[in-house]
C-alpha cells in the first residue's frame, strides 16, 4: 500500500475524522476550563488588592500620613521583585511613597503594562486606585501567575494535539493496513466468484467480529447457491443421459411404423407405443420441473397446519385396494392427529410416492405398514415393507434424481419418486431416514411438530 | 357446439380445430388475445379454449377482462405452465378448467364437453339417476333396482362425479383431480383399481353394465344405447 493511497482507506479516514472531532472537543473544553479558571483567579486577585487597600486604609484612619508612608515603605521593602506595587500621592499629585513610575491612573480598577509602570517584566499589572483621606493610593499585583497558567495550558494543549495527531496517523495506518489485508483476501475471493468459481469463500477469522459475521453469511449463501447450481448441472446431465433412452425408444417405434407403412402393414401398435413413450417422457419432464419448483421454495409462503396422520390415513385408504390388486397387504396405523406446517398437496404427493414405491418395487405377498407417530418435537411418517429392500451402499443414491437401482432400470418409471420425496421433505425442514426392516425397507420422514392447536 | 379457440401456435391450433370439427363442433380460431377478447364479447360461444401465453393480450388478462365485462362463457385454459400455482392463478382469473400441454385430444374433448353442458345455474340436485341406478346425495345411499349398495366414501364420490357427467367421458386425470384431489400423475393404477371395485358393486350383480371404459380416453356412465 502506497502512502498516497492512505486517504482511499475508509478506516484511515475514519481514524482521522475521529481525532479531528476529539481535538475540537478538547479545544472547546480547554477554552471553557481556562476561561473559568482565569475569571476565578482574577476575582481572587481583585479580592487581595481590596484586602491590601483596606489594611492600608485602616492604618491611615488610626494614624497619620507618616505612619502610612512608613507602612507602605516597609511593604515595598518586603516585595523587592515588585510583585506588589504601591503608589501614594497627595492631592497635588506628588508621590509620597511608591515603587513604580508616576502615571496618571484612572480611579478604581485598571490593567497596565509593566513597561508603563517602569518595571522590567513582561507581565501586566492589575491596579486599584482609590482616594485615601486627602491622598490617593494605588495598589497593584503582577499578573505573572495568571500568565504562566495560560502558557502552561496552551503548551499542554499543543503537546496533547501533537501526540493525538501522531497517534492517530499511526493508528490509522495500522488499521488501514490490517483491514486492507483482510479485504484483499475477500477481494481475491470475490474476483474468483466473478469469474464463475463458486467454490471461492470469503476469509473468516477466529475473532467472530462484524466482518466475520458478514463473511459467514455471504459464505452460507454461496454454499446454498453452489448447491443449487450443482443440482441444476446434475439435472441437465441426468436429463441428457436418461431421456436419451426413452427418446431412442420413441424413435424406434416411429421408424417401425414408417417401415410398416411402406410394406402396407398395420401400424396402430407402434403408434400406440410411440404415444405411450412420449407420455413417459412428458411425465419425466413434469416430475423434474415439479422437483425444481419445490426446491425453489416459493411454496413455503402458502404453508398451513396439516394433520399428517389424517393425510396418511386418507392416502392409505386410497391405496389399500391397489395393494390388494398387487397381492400385497397395506395397513395404516395413524389414529392420533399429528400436526405439521406444510403444503397439503405436496405432503399428499410425498405419502403417495412412498406408498407407490413400496407397491411397485415389492413382490406379491409383501406387507406394507404405514404409520404416523409424533413425540414432543417431531412427527414421523413411515412406510415399511417386507420386500427386497435397498442395499446399504445404494441408500443415499436413491434419493437422487433419476437414480434407479440397476435391477429396476428395466422397469418403467423415471426414478424420480424418492427424489421428489426428498425435495418435499427438505422444503418442510424434514429428514429422510432409510432403514433396514429385516427384511425389507423402512422409509421414515421426520418433520418438525407444528405448534399446538393444529 | 360453437367453440372459440385462441391459440397462437398454428399447428397446435389446427390439430385441435380439426379434432373438434371431427366430433361435430364448430370451431373458430384466433391467434391474438386482443382479437380473442373482442370476438368473445361480440359473439356467443358455448366454450372458449384459451392458450395462456398469447401475443397482444395474454390469456389470463383476456379472461379477466371477459369476466369483468360480465361474460360467463366457460373457459378452458391450455398451457405449458403446469405448476400448481399457475393452475390456481388461471382458475382465479375466471377460468373454469385447466389443461397442461402436451395433452391427449380425448382429454381436451372430455373437458370441453363437461364444461359446455355444465348447467348455467347449478341446480340443487339431491338425487342422481342413471337407468335403475339411484344415488341419494343427502343420505349418501346408492341403490340399483331398489337394492341398496354399500359404497366406501371415495367410491361414493367417484360414482357421484361419473353420474353428474352421465353420458359424457370423464378422463382419468379429471377423476384424479375431482375424486382424490391428486394434481399429479400417480405411477400405479389407482384409478383403474377403484373403477374396478366400483364396477364390481354396481354392475357385476346386474344384467346391464352402466359403467363403460372408453379406450384411450376415460370412463363414462350411461344406460345401454
Amino acid at each position: 500500500m502506497r502512502p498516497g493511497d492512505l486517504w482511499q482507506h475508509s478506516s484511515f479516514r475514519l481514524a482521522m475524522g475521529v481525532t479531528l472531532f476529539i481535538l475540537v472537543a478538547l479545544m472547546f473544553a480547554s477554552g471553557v476550563g481556562y476561561g473559568l479558571m482565569q475569571s476565578q483567579l482574577l476575582a481572587r486577585q481583585d479580592a487581595r488588592l481590596t484586602e491590601i487597600f483596606s489594611a492600608l486604609e485602616q492604618i491611615s484612619l488610626q494614624a497619620d500620613d507618616t505612619d502610612l508612608i512608613e507602612a507602605i515603605t516597609t511593604r515595598i521593602t518586603a516585595s523587592p521583585d515588585r510583585a506588589t506595587v504601591y503608589v501614594l500621592k497627595d492631592q497635588t499629585g506628588r508621590i509620597l511613597a511608591g515603587n513604580i513610575a508616576d502615571l496618571a491612573l484612572p480611579a478604581e480598577w485598571s490593567t497596565v503594562k509593566a513597561a508603563d509602570l517602569g518595571v522590567a517584566t513582561e507581565y501586566p499589572y492589575r491596579l486599584l486606585t482609590r482616594p485615601l483621606g486627602r491622598n490617593s493610593l494605588t495598589v497593584g499585583l503582577t499578573n505573572a501567575d495568571l500568565e504562566d497558567l495560560r502558557k502552561i495550558i496552551m503548551a499542554s494543549f499543543g503537546w496533547a494535539v501533537l501526540f493525538a495527531f501522531l497517534a492517530t496517523v499511526v493508528l490509522g495506518v495500522v488499521l488501514a493496513v490490517r483491514v486492507q489485508a483482510r479485504l484483499s483476501l475477500s477481494e481475491t475471493a470475490v474476483a474468483r466468484l466473478a469469474q464463475g468459481d463458486l467454490s471461492a469463500r470469503l476469509p473468516v477469522s477466529a475473532r467472530g467480529d462484524d466482518l466475520d459475521r458478514i463473511s459467514q453469511a455471504i459464505n452460507a449463501s454461496l454454499a446454498r447457491l453452489a448447491a443449487l447450481v450443482d443440482a441444476m448441472r446434475q439435472v441437465s446431465t441426468d436429463i441428457a443421459h436418461d431421456l436419451r433412452t426413452p427418446l431412442h425408444r420413441l424413435r424406434i417405434h416411429i421408424e417401425d411404423a414408417a417401415r410398416k407403412v411402406l410394406s402396407g402393414d398395420a401400424i396402430d401398435v407402434d403408434l400406440a407405443a410411440a404415444i405411450a413413450q412420449s407420455e413417459a417422457i412428458d411425465q419425466t419432464f413434469a416430475a423434474l420441473l415439479r422437483i425444481a419448483q419445490i426446491e425453489g421454495g416459493s411454496r413455503q409462503e402458502k404453508f398451513a397446519a396439516v394433520d399428517l396422520a389424517g393425510l396418511m390415513q386418507n392416502v392409505a385408504e386410497i391405496y389399500a385396494e391397489v395393494a390388494v390388486d398387487a397381492g400385497q397387504i397395506l395397513t395404516c396405523d395413524c389414529t392420533a392427529p399429528a400436526g405439521v406446517m406444510g403444503d397439503k398437496e405436496l405432503l399428499t404427493q410425498l405419502l403417495v410416492n412412498l406408498i407407490e414405491n413400496a407397491i411397485r418395487h415389492c413382490p406379491a405377498g409383501t406387507v406394507i405398514r404405514c404409520a404416523v407417530q409424533s413425540d414432543d418435537t417431531t412427527v414421523t411418517a413411515s412406510v415399511c415393507d417386507t420386500g427386497p429392500g435397498i442395499p446399504v451402499a445404494e441408500r443415499e443414491k436413491v434419493l437422487r434424481r433419476l437414480y434407479r437401482l440397476e435391477k429396476s432400470r428395466s422397469s418403467d418409471g423415471a426414478g424420480l419418486g424418492l427424489a421428489l420425496v426428498k425435495a418435499v421433505a427438505d422444503l418442510h425442514g424434514g429428514t429422510i431416514i432409510l432403514q433396514d426392516a429385516r427384511p425389507g425397507l423402512c422409509v421414515d420422514v421426520q418433520f418438525p411438530l407444528a405448534a399446538a392447536g393444529c | 357446439m360453437r367453440i372459440l379457440l385462441i391459440e397462437d401456435d398454428p399447428s397446435a391450433a389446427s390439430y385441435v380445430a380439426r379434432g373438434l370439427a371431427e366430433n361435430g363442433h364448430v370451431c373458430d380460431i384466433l391467434a391474438d388475445g386482443t382479437d380473442g377478447l373482442f370476438q368473445a364479447t361480440r359473439e356467443s360461444y358455448d366454450v372458449l379454449v384459451v392458450d395462456r401465453m398469447l401475443p397482444g393480450l395474454d390469456g389470463l388478462s383476456m379472461v379477466r377482462a371477459l369476466r369483468a365485462a360480465g361474460r360467463k362463457t366457460p373457459v378452458l385454459f391450455l398451457t405449458a405452465l403446469g405448476g400448481i400455482d399457475d393452475r390456481v392463478e388461471g382458475l382465479e382469473a375466471g377460468g373454469d378448467d385447466y389443461l397442461t400441454k402436451p395433452f391427449a385430444f380425448a382429454e381436451l374433448l372430455a373437458r370441453v364437453n363437461a364444461l359446455a353442458r355444465r348447467p348455467p345455474v347449478q341446480e340443487v340436485k339431491t338425487t342422481l339417476r342413471v337407468l335403475d341406478l339411484d344415488l341419494d346425495l343427502m343420505t349418501r345411499q346408492a341403490r340399483r333396482a331398489g337394492r341398496p349398495i354399500d359404497l366406501l366414501p371415495k367410491e361414493f364420490t367417484l360414482l357421484e362425479v361419473l353420474m353428474r357427467n352421465e353420458g359424457r367421458v370423464v378422463t382419468r386425470t379429471m377423476l384424479l383431480e375431482r375424486v382424490w384431489d391428486f394434481h399429479f400423475d400417480p405411477k400405479t393404477s389407482v384409478v383403474e383399481t377403484h373403477i374396478s371395485r366400483l364396477r364390481a358393486k354396481i354392475d357385476k350383480p346386474f344384467d346391464l353394465a352402466l359403467l363403460h371404459t372408453i379406450k384411450n380416453a376415460g370412463y363414462s356412465i350411461h344406460a345401454p344405447r
